[in-house]
């Protein structure tokens, strides 16, 4: 009796389990190719004024595929970031290493908000995350990726809350410009910080496209960001307050780490020491 | 057939628990070979995977080369920048004076501190936060006065020190910069410039091409 009871339970557990694991899995989306005369005269006038026309970057460039391996040109509707890479080498390879791009690096499909754990828009659960996603190749106005793409999919209290941040104000006045200026502070400021690389005798300055980067340790933000506008001890009190971040910023930090009482001792017994 | 026959065959002779084991076995190969077959690749996982590596937690052969140990390449290979300058790297254990703490922790080999599907107290670190310990206990027991009395799980969880890279947030980054005002003199973050090499806009090269829809 009660070896048919325990025989019947792993029966009915492995159905179930198996049921269980039939339903996982998700749909990709199919694509219409073809667009109206109006999508491509709208996206010709985005391009006519933006950078990569006046670099001679044409239609072609991205949407027709001339590799060295295929013996006739084919038409690419949606090119992928491995076009965009022929030219941003940099700005793709970061964007592999960081969350948004990671899945394409490891031969997945792209990410959507849907895979997130962070709260995300239920609207936007479907979008799939590739350089196109954020960056409208044809206006190549990176004032709309540096926050409103942000804000198509991310729905937790610290994006929310940046709109009533004096960061947000100070970004107000970038928005009719092609590119962030360097005295405001959008998302990408800080999550896709911009760097300087050495190249050759000059530098020049890149956007790090990895979005993880500078999350952890929170030290890391510190340095190649807050301290571009910030004394040290208030850009540490700001990061290590977790309601402050989920606020965003919206006022001064109340915390005092003990970390600046040590050094100041420090100091004083050196000075001391020093004038003995 | 057997049933229709009715006399030696009873139905319910085959809810026993040898034909439920075999039943189970033969399920769980078909449920992984189908898990294999249709990419559900998540009934492998042996527990949850953290925070950083969840999204591609199904590519098992981002980190794993069959059973063997995930090497330290596989690591670095995402994972170069964030190493860029490593306080506890290789060039710290070759020098004599600390090479003998690597008996006390295998401190060279990525996955001694940062295994993946099991619990993680943060920053993707599965061991006890109070690890600094194996080699530094002495700080917090006399050895650094304004220590003294620490606790041991509070080195990293507080937010002071950091175990790889120490570059913003030593003692001597800090005296550098003590007493800075909220808001530097100067707020400037870097300027991008972007070059344009022409005047005006070239004609578009492509038109019929996107009406078509194409391959």
């Amino acid at each position: 009796m009660n070896r048919r009871l325990i025989s019947s339970l792993i029966t009915l557990w492995l159905l179930l389990g198996l049921m269980a694991g039939s339903t996982v899995g998700w749909v990709t989306p199919a694509w219409g190719d073809a667009v109206d005369q109006a999508v491509v005269d709208e996206s010709t006038q985005l391009w006519q004024g933006s950078a990569h026309a006046l670099n001679d970057v044409n239609c072609s460039s991205c949407h027709q595929n001339d590799a060295a391996d295929s013996a006739t040109k084919t038409f690419v509707a949606h090119p992928d970031q491995e076009s965009c890479r022929s030219c941003h080498e940099q700005a793709v390879d970061t964007f592999l290493l960081g969350k948004h791009g990671i899945r394409l690096r490891e031969g997945e499909t792209p990410l959507t908000p849907a895979l997130a754990r962070l709260p995300m828009k239920a609207e936007a659960h479907d979008l799939q995350m590739t350089c196109a996603t954020c960056h409208d190749a044809h206006a190549v106005n990176t004032v709309q990726a540096a926050v409103d793409s942000c804000l198509t999919c991310h729905n937790d209290s610290h994006s929310l809350n940046y709109e009533n941040s004096r960061h947000a104000e100070l970004f107000a006045a970038d928005r009719t410009l092609p590119r962030p200026s360097g005295s405001s502070v959008s998302c990408a400021t800080c999550h896709l910080p911009r760097h300087e690389l050495k190249k050759g005798d000059s530098s020049i300055t890149l956007v790090n496209n990895n979005n993880t980067y500078t999350l952890l340790p929170r030290d890391r933000m510190v340095k190649e960001v807050c301290m571009n506008c910030h004394g040290v001890e208030y850009s540490y009190n700001s990061i290590f307050d977790d309601d402050l971040v989920e606020a965003n910023f919206d006022q001064p930090p109340s915390l005092s780490l003990e970390t600046f009482d040590l050094v100041r001792t420090l100091e004083e017994k050196r000075t001391d020491s020093g004038s003995e | 057939m057997a049933a229709s026959e009715g006399r030696s065959f009873d139905w319910r002779s085959l809810i026993n628990l040898k034909t439920a084991i075999i039943f189970a076995c033969i399920a769980l190969i078909g449920w992984f070979v189908a898990a294999f077959a249709l990419d559900h690749k998540q009934v492998f996982l042996p527990g949850e995977t953290s925070v950083g590596h969840y999204l591609f937690e199904t590519s098992c052969a981002s980190c794993h080369e069959g059973f063997k140990p995930v090497s330290n390449d596989t690591c670095i290979s995402c994972h170069e920048a964030e190493l860029a300058e490593d306080t506890h790297g290789t060039k710290k254990f070759l020098d004599p004076r600390w090479a003998g703490d690597l008996a006390n922790i295998e401190a060279l080999t990525c996955t001694t501190c940062h295994n993946e599907h099991v619990h993680m107290f943060d920053r993707g670190v599965h061991l006890q936060p109070d690890l600094c310990m194996v080699c530094h206990e002495g700080i917090i027991n006399g050895d650094l006065k304004s220590h003294d009395g620490f606790t041991a799980d509070g080195c990293w969880t507080a937010g002071c020190h950091n175990y790889h890279d120490h570059r913003s947030i030593s003692t001597g980054f800090i005296r550098q910069n003590l007493d800075q005002p909220p808001m530097l003199p100067v707020q400037i973050l870097p300027e991008r410039t972007v070059v344009t090499a022409l005047e005006t806009a070239p004609s578009p090269d492509l038109g019929q091409e996107f009406l078509g829809g194409g391959t």
